[in-house]
């Protein structure tokens, strides 16, 4: 069957969104099929996110509106999955479209329809919390931003079709059904939130005062139903004392929840109650919790600082009951402690920390697609990669095969769009279409000949804002030579209009005076780009959502500032200059570092795409960090499958390795690095050329300095455990064997988690009890930290009798021996001392990362590194694998510690995103770059420790001397350069200073 | 001892060391002060022999900041046969500050500078004792114990030394250079930090806007933007000063009120965390306005905003080259 | 060049303010507002700018010398930034803008520095009522 170059992508959450802009951005066609009516999903009904407390919004909303606007992606909401037939590499899938009872095309998402609507109708967005009309957008941020008529709300009174100016409104539009052809399909539905049932121990549902995290977040919201204040529902009073009860719904073996952890509960909940903290500091949170599973990167930290600085609470327990005080309305919580006592507690409001379900739909789908789910009704997943399901061609990626944060959830999506690259990389570029625009009108020097177009917006903005008189007073102005007013100066008739008038005016400068240009600028430049002027002559005056609309009650004001905007637009277009975005030629091969699972993941990856990979290594062997690994806790064979990815790396005619070999330097940028290094026992140099590195250099494990290791050879790691039952029969003499967890973790020197010791433990312990069942285990441990699956297995243990004891951070255990015995001295969380033998004692001792090895890499390559020695990545939520320095990637141990699933999928992603660059003769710039001007830079170097990007430099000029020079490959343009500048040496085309100057100045 | 007896011995001291620089071939030039050709003053000087040490002169009328002649690289210092040259600089702590400052801003290598550390007592304020003296004409100056004797054809007159030195030097905390990189021969010290009174400024502070306002434009109205502050600052080392830029013009170039303050106002923004508190600009500004309350309340900002002291170490980032989570934001508008 | 002045029906004088926003953050949050029709005084007129750090002195000097009786400057809160770092950068010079421009007895509160994020469309407008009113009990700015 002939292969397709188009990808569908089910489900335009986060997840969803990513894997469409990879894909898209690799040269591929892609249907994104929403169900919905708008994307972003869950992340875009967030307040804030852990751990590092970001906005969701600021971070997502580019990203949205990337994905509603990229031209390679197709996005239809309001889907429904028909039918699916075909095979990896062609599959046809048939998508019912319903109706939204609005035309999408022709709606400019203005608005008006909604607020008149007469019916109140529940908003979704806001978990039913606030009310909205049955003609909505699901929130005011959305993508794309079209209006949709809930029929089940809508009494068809006709209001609505009466006020739309743009003639959107069409009550009898039909579903339609089309048919997609397609190479292969990721499915990103996500997932459903844990609703606890009618009669719930919680008495969710019966008091109003109890909440659900997903309806506290939107509470947390500033733009959720009391604007960010955190009230009860119940009297809009503000809570003191704040309960978040977690595991609601998850680790729940009783049948009402789920067995499974849900893995992100415990980080959202401290989040959560920092926020709550934060937002109103008289708020006092407790967390009720079993164990706390913050087992990412640099989440131990956060909820340190929840305790320290945001007085949050934490209350080890199990909870017997909530009842409602009815005077009060507040909550009594009876618990169990630790040790064994039965409390109680008064709140005035009690949070849920609910769990993550399937989604809904998750059967339905998984029959359509033919995939199988697994025991949960999760995607079942492969076990050496997370993101394949049971069928060929079709992946999954996000909380859809297991509940995980978002970026894990980037992360898959990324993974997911590395393997359809991996799958269809011939047929790149086969489906998209090049527009074919004019030739650039040549413009430099000409005098500025502005046209205004000034929108009424229905009456969002000509209700308010006098626009007649407004567009009077811009055909006053210097250099205007025509000014217009609109109905909607974004309709598809009003391009037309645009560009005719550019003919016949002659313009070489537009201006809109209409919404913001942070959704409708691409539109506009594109018109006039058609017209054949150079998109950066265009300027904006945002009229409406910064004027009409904000001082609805002061026309005149709103008119008088809506001629000042107007003025200030055309003083800044009065300087504006056509922009080029300059092109820079890609070499299409990929240099690998690290010579680990994560990196011959990669290596095979890009090998398979066709793309010449050069593989370093630092041992004499491949094989890293995974030859000490003997299983995986879900039983896969590591040594089985390392030695085939040894073998077909090796084998790979595409892939070059090299072994025992030092990096002597990293030159060059994006697209172009050479990379210099000696390999081999005879230092043989070796230099070649690059397009993208993949960092995935690993890390080591501790050796401990405690409890006796090196002294007493009955204590070892618990990698050497793993070897001893593998590869001998010493294990069947001892009758009792101890861990200790959290060594070289979560302490001083190391202050984060480690993450797969302990799922690392119970392998070991089920493997004994499995051999030498009369075996005594005993693991003393802090948290126990099997999130996700990984759960079944920590209660398998339990169930075998392995005997679990928590212990203190104050209070570590104490190792001894006495002749030949060795004893363990352990103080419990219940405060008994208990004295245990051991005949071997296993350290789960942790990964870290060595500072001095990174440094030198890092600092050839540009890229900086945390304060536990690990890579940091560009941003920790959104873009995990990528570096602010483009073109280069981190996956794996050297990221952060994961398991070796995680790893995979880290290396794939890491590829995917390679892939936009690899997969292009040539990448396009931004345009709106810093330039400098060498005669007035003095080369004092301010501007290279500002810049995030790395893109500038000193260099020796030959006649000015020392230089700043600026990559505008690496330039994003934000100015932090020019800001700081005593020599105004350094501007931002595109705001520069003459044109902010202009803005300032040059009133009339 | 008195004053003239310990610049005779700092003096001689610096000459020893820089005759040896120059004779094991360490540096290709000392550049330093020498006799100026009125009472009072100074000149800067550069030799390459050693047996002109002698005419290289330590007093408290040597108020320039020699570190201004490495940067930019003038011709003079860079032989094109051999590249750039090594420079041994006298260098009270003012000066040493700024060499290391200048080294933290690339404009210097380190390498190529030996700084020739000498304590400093004060710089005399020649401008406030001209004042003093009124029209007549100063034919000779002396120092003598702790005072200095001012003689004109029929007259004599003693002024305190503590009184009389630039009032910023009467602040200063930094008398000879801080050693760093073993860039530093003869007297230095080694200071990470120096802890900072400002009571001095308590006063200005506590004035309301508008009587700082009047305050500073009363201090500047004399200025006639002659620029010679700047010239003499060891920092204004920009191609092309803002002042003098176009494209746009962002400022104007008259004398008018509003163009000097604004000159004064973003040159202080210009060298906060910059400024050494030479008094440079002080002793050379011919309508003899005093600097003084500018240049304590930069080093002020930096100190207080982001703990640092210009020049003491080549290793700290200097603010505005570096920026932390943490920083202060107590500025910040925020809902009440 | 004389100055087109915002006059209520009262003809009482209100002030002129000139807000650099960021493009990212405090711009969506701008927008926000008017999504959310959160109503707040007509006085502040926007210039859009990618990123806070892009800020530079001279524009907030020019803004007060040229007539604007205030400035606001905002960006995203830190940690938020687009470009990383660039509100961080940005921050150090706005405390060092802020504490010049005080000791040359401009009042602090002519110049406001403030952080809001695309979600905060209710905080962008309190905050600007804030800056509006701190501004114009100061009333019309010297000239200079």
């Amino acid at each position: 069957m002939e292969k397709i170059g188009a990808v569908m992508v089910v489900g335009a959450g986060i997840g969803g969104s990513q894997a469409s802009l990879d894909l898209g951005d690799a040269g591929f066609k892609i249907y994104l099929i929403e169900s919905s009516t708008s994307i972003g999903g869950v992340m875009a009904q967030l307040d804030k996110t852990f751990p590092t407390n970001d906005c969701a919004m600021c971070i997502v909303s580019p990203k949205l509106v990337e994905t509603g606007r990229h031209q390679n992606i197709d996005l239809s909401i309001n889907c429904e999955i028909l039918d699916v037939s075909g095979e990896a590499g062609n599959f046809t899938v048939k998508v019912k479209k319903k109706s939204l009872y609005i035309d999408p095309d022709v709606c400019t998402g203005c608005g008006v329809c909604g607020q008149n609507c007469p019916v109140e109708a529940i908003d979704l967005f806001n978990e039913g919390l606030a009310k909205y009309k049955a003609t909505s957008v699901k929130y005011p941020q959305a993508v794309p931003l079209v209006y949709a008529i809930n029929k089940d709300y809508c009494i068809g009174c006709g209001i609505c079709l009466g006020v739309c100016k743009a003639k959107a409104v069409q009550y009898d539009r039909e579903d339609e059904i089309v048919d997609i052809n397609v190479g292969a399909v990721i499915l990103a539905p996500g997932f459903d939130e844990y609703v606890p049932p009618e009669g719930n121990l919680y008495g969710y549902g019966k008091y109003k005062n109890v909440v659900t995290s997903i309806e506290f977040e939107r509470i947390l919201s500033a733009s959720g139903p009391y604007a960010g204040k955190v009230l009860r529902p119940s009297d809009g009073d503000i809570p003191i004392d704040v309960a978040f009860i977690q595991c609601v719904g998850s680790r729940d073996y009783s049948g009402v929840g789920k067995p499974y952890c849900s893995s992100v509960c415990c980080m959202y909940t401290a989040k959560e109650a920092v926020i709550a903290h934060e937002h109103m500091h008289q708020i006092e949170p407790t967390i009720f919790s079993m164990d706390i599973r913050a087992y990412g990167k640099d989440f131990d930290k956060y909820i340190i600082r929840a305790q320290e600085e945001y007085h949050v609470k934490y209350i080890r327990s199990r909870i017997s009951s909530v009842t409602e005080i009815p005077e009060t309305k507040d909550l009594r919580i009876r618990y169990e402690t630790e040790d064994g006592k039965i409390l109680e507690k008064d709140f005035q409001m009690v949070v849920l920390s609910v769990g993550l379900n399937p989604p809904d739909d998750a059967k339905y789908l998984a029959d359509k697609f033919g995939i199988d789910l697994n025991e949960y009704d999760f995607a079942k997943t492969d076990i050496w990669n997370p993101v394949q399901t049971s069928k060929p061609g079709i992946y999954a990626c996000g909380a859809f095969s297991q509940p995980k944060d978002i970026p894990e959830t980037v992360t898959q999506a990324s993974a997911a769009a590395g393997c359809v690259n991996q799958l269809l990389y011939d047929k790149r570029g086969t489906l998209i279409t090049e527009k074919s625009l004019p030739p650039e009108i040549f413009v430099a020097g000409q005098p500025p000949r502005i046209g205004v177009f000034i929108c009424h917006c229905g009456i969002n903005i000509g209700g308010f804002v006098d626009v007649p008189e407004v567009t009077r007073y811009a055909g006053t102005l210097p250099n205007v030579v025509m000014s217009d007013r609109n109905l909607y100066t974004c309709s598809a008739d009003t391009q037309t209009i645009i560009k005719e008038k550019i003919k016949e005016y002659n313009l070489n400068r537009v201006i809109v005076a209409s919404c913001t240009p942070r959704t409708h600028e691409p539109l506009f430049q594109e018109t006039i780009r058609e017209a054949g002027l150079n998109r950066y002559l265009f300027q904006m005056a945002n009229i409406r959502d910064q004027c009409s609309w904000v001082h609805m009650n002061e026309p005149e004001a709103a008119t008088q500032k809506a001629k000042d905007l107007v003025r200030m637009a055309v003083n800044k277009a009065r300087n504006i200059e056509p922009l080029n975005r300059i092109k820079l030629s890609i070499t299409p091969k990929a240099l690998v570092i690290g010579g680990g699972i994560t990196g011959m993941t990669a290596a095979l990856n890009f090998a398979s795409q066709d793309f010449e990979t050069y593989l370093v290594e630092k041992e004499a062997q491949l094989g890293g960090f995974a030859r000490h690994i003997y299983h995986t806790l879900e039983g896969g064979d590591v040594q089985e499958f390392l030695k085939d990815l040894i073998n077909k790396v090796k084998s790979n005619k595409n892939i070059h390795v090299y072994t025992e070999a030092e990096i002597e330097d990293v030159a060059g940028y994006l697209g172009n690095f050479k990379t210099t290094l000696v390999h081999g026992k005879n230092k043989e140099k070796a230099e070649f050329d690059h397009g993208v590195v993949v960092v995935a250099t690993g890390a080591q494990e501790y050796k401990p300095k405690e409890y006796l290791y090196g002294q007493n050879d009955k204590v070892i790691l618990q990698s050497e455990l793993e070897k001893m039952i593998n590869t001998s029969d010493d294990i069947k003499n001892k009758k009792s064997i101890v861990m200790i967890q959290c060594v070289g973790s979560r302490n001083e020197e190391h202050p984060y988690c480690s993450k797969m010791c302990c799922a690392e433990a119970i392998k070991n312990a089920l493997r004994i009890k499995e051999k030498y069942p009369s075996c005594e285990i005993t693991i003393l441990f802090r948290d126990i930290r099997t999130y996700g699956f990984k759960e079944k297995f920590y209660r398998e243990a339990r169930k075998k009798g392995v005997l679990f004891l928590r212990y203190d951070e104050d209070n570590l255990p104490e190792v001894s021996q006495e002749d030949s015995q060795l004893k363990v001295k352990v103080t419990t969380a219940r405060k008994d001392t208990i004295y245990v033998n051991a005949d071997l004692l296993a350290l789960s001792a942790g990964i870290i990362s060595d500072r001095e090895e990174n440094e030198e890499l890092a600092m050839m390559l540009k890229v900086p590194l945390n304060d536990d020695n690990f890579y940091l990545e560009a941003h920790v939520k959104l873009r995990p694998v990528d570096f602010a320095t483009e073109g280069v990637f981190v996956a794996g141990l050297a990221h952060c510690p994961k398991t070796i699933e995680d790893c995979i999928s880290q290396a794939n992603a890491a590829v995917s995103r390679a892939c936009t660059i690899l997969s292009k003769d040539e990448v396009e710039a931004e345009g709106k770059v810093a330039m400098i001007n060498v005669a007035r830079c003095i080369g004092c170097g301010m501007c290279v420790e500002n810049c995030a990007y790395s893109a500038i430099e000193i260099v020796e000029d030959r006649r000015f001397g020392r230089v700043a020079s600026i990559n505008q490959a690496l330039c994003k343009g934000c100015g932090a350069c020019s800001g700081n500048c005593r020599c105004s040496a350094i501007d931002i085309l595109g705001f520069t200073s003459e044109q902010i100057y202009a803005m300032i100045t040059g009133r009339l | 001892m008195g004053l003239e007896e310990d610049n005779k011995k700092i003096e001689e001291s610096m000459r020893e060391t820089a005759r040896k620089l120059l004779e094991d071939k360490e540096v290709d030039a000392v550049i330093g002060y020498t006799e100026g050709t009125l009472p009072m003053s100074s000149m800067a000087m550069v030799i390459t022999r050693a047996e002109d040490v002698d005419k290289l002169i330590w007093n408290n009328y040597c108020y320039i900041n020699l570190a201004t002649y490495l940067v930019p690289r003038i011709a003079q210092l860079v032989d094109p046969e051999k590249g750039d040259l090594k420079v041994g600089v006298i260098s009270k702590g003012c000066v040493g500050r700024a060499i290391i400052h200048l080294k933290v801003e690339g404009q210097l290598n380190l390498d190529n500078v030996k700084i020739i550390g000498i304590p400093c007592n004060g710089i005399i304020d020649r401008k406030r004792i001209e004042k003093e003296i009124g029209q007549k004409e100063i034919l000779e100056v002396s120092t003598s114990g702790n005072e200095i004797i001012v003689k004109g054809r029929d007259f004599e007159e003693k002024f305190a030394f503590d009184e009389y030195i630039l009032n910023v030097c009467k602040q200063c905390k930094v008398k000879s250079p801080p050693n760093v990189d073993d860039a530093c021969v003869g007297e230095c010290q080694e200071i990470e930090s120096v802890s900072d009174d400002y009571s001095d400024l308590a006063e200005f502070e506590a004035l309301s806007a508008e009587e700082k306002w009047n305050h500073i434009t009363e201090l500047l109205e004399q200025c006639t933007k002659c620029h010679a502050c700047r010239e003499a600052c060891p920092m204004c080392y920009c191609n092309l000063c803002f002042v003098d830029q176009n494209k746009p013009i962002w400022f104007g170039k008259t004398t008018d009120l509003s163009d000097i303050i604004v000159f004064h106002l973003i040159r202080s923004i210009h060298l906060v965390g910059r400024c050494v508190a030479c008094g440079a600009c002080t002793s050379v500004c011919p309508m003899g306005i005093d600097l003084n309350l500018l240049i304590r309340k930069v080093e002020r900002i930096a100190k207080d905003r982001f703990d640092f002291t210009s020049g003491l170490s080549s290793k700290v980032m200097p603010p505005m080259m570096d920026f932390s989570m943490n920083d202060s934001q107590e500025f910040m508008l925020e809902e009440d | 060049m004389t100055q087109t002045e915002t006059k209520t029906e009262s003809e009482e004088w209100t002030p002129k303010i000139i807000a650099f926003l960021c493009n990212w953050c405090s711009y969506a949050g701008a927008d926000l507002a008017g999504v959310s029709r959160i109503q707040y005084p007509p006085n502040i007129r926007i210039v859009r700018v990618p990123c806070s750090g892009r800020v530079s002195p001279f524009f907030i000097i020019k803004s007060l010398m040229d007539g604007w009786d205030g400035v606001v400057i905002s960006g995203c809160h830190p940690g938020d930034c687009h470009y990383i770092s660039g509100n961080l950068v940005a921050r150090r010079r706005f405390g060092i803008i802020r504490d010049v421009l005080e000791f040359f007895g401009i009042e602090p509160g002519r110049v406001n520095f403030m952080w809001a994020s695309a979600a905060e469309g209710e905080r962008f407008a309190v905050l600007i009522r804030k800056a509006t009113k701190i501004i114009k009990e100061l009333g019309p700015i010297k000239k200079f």
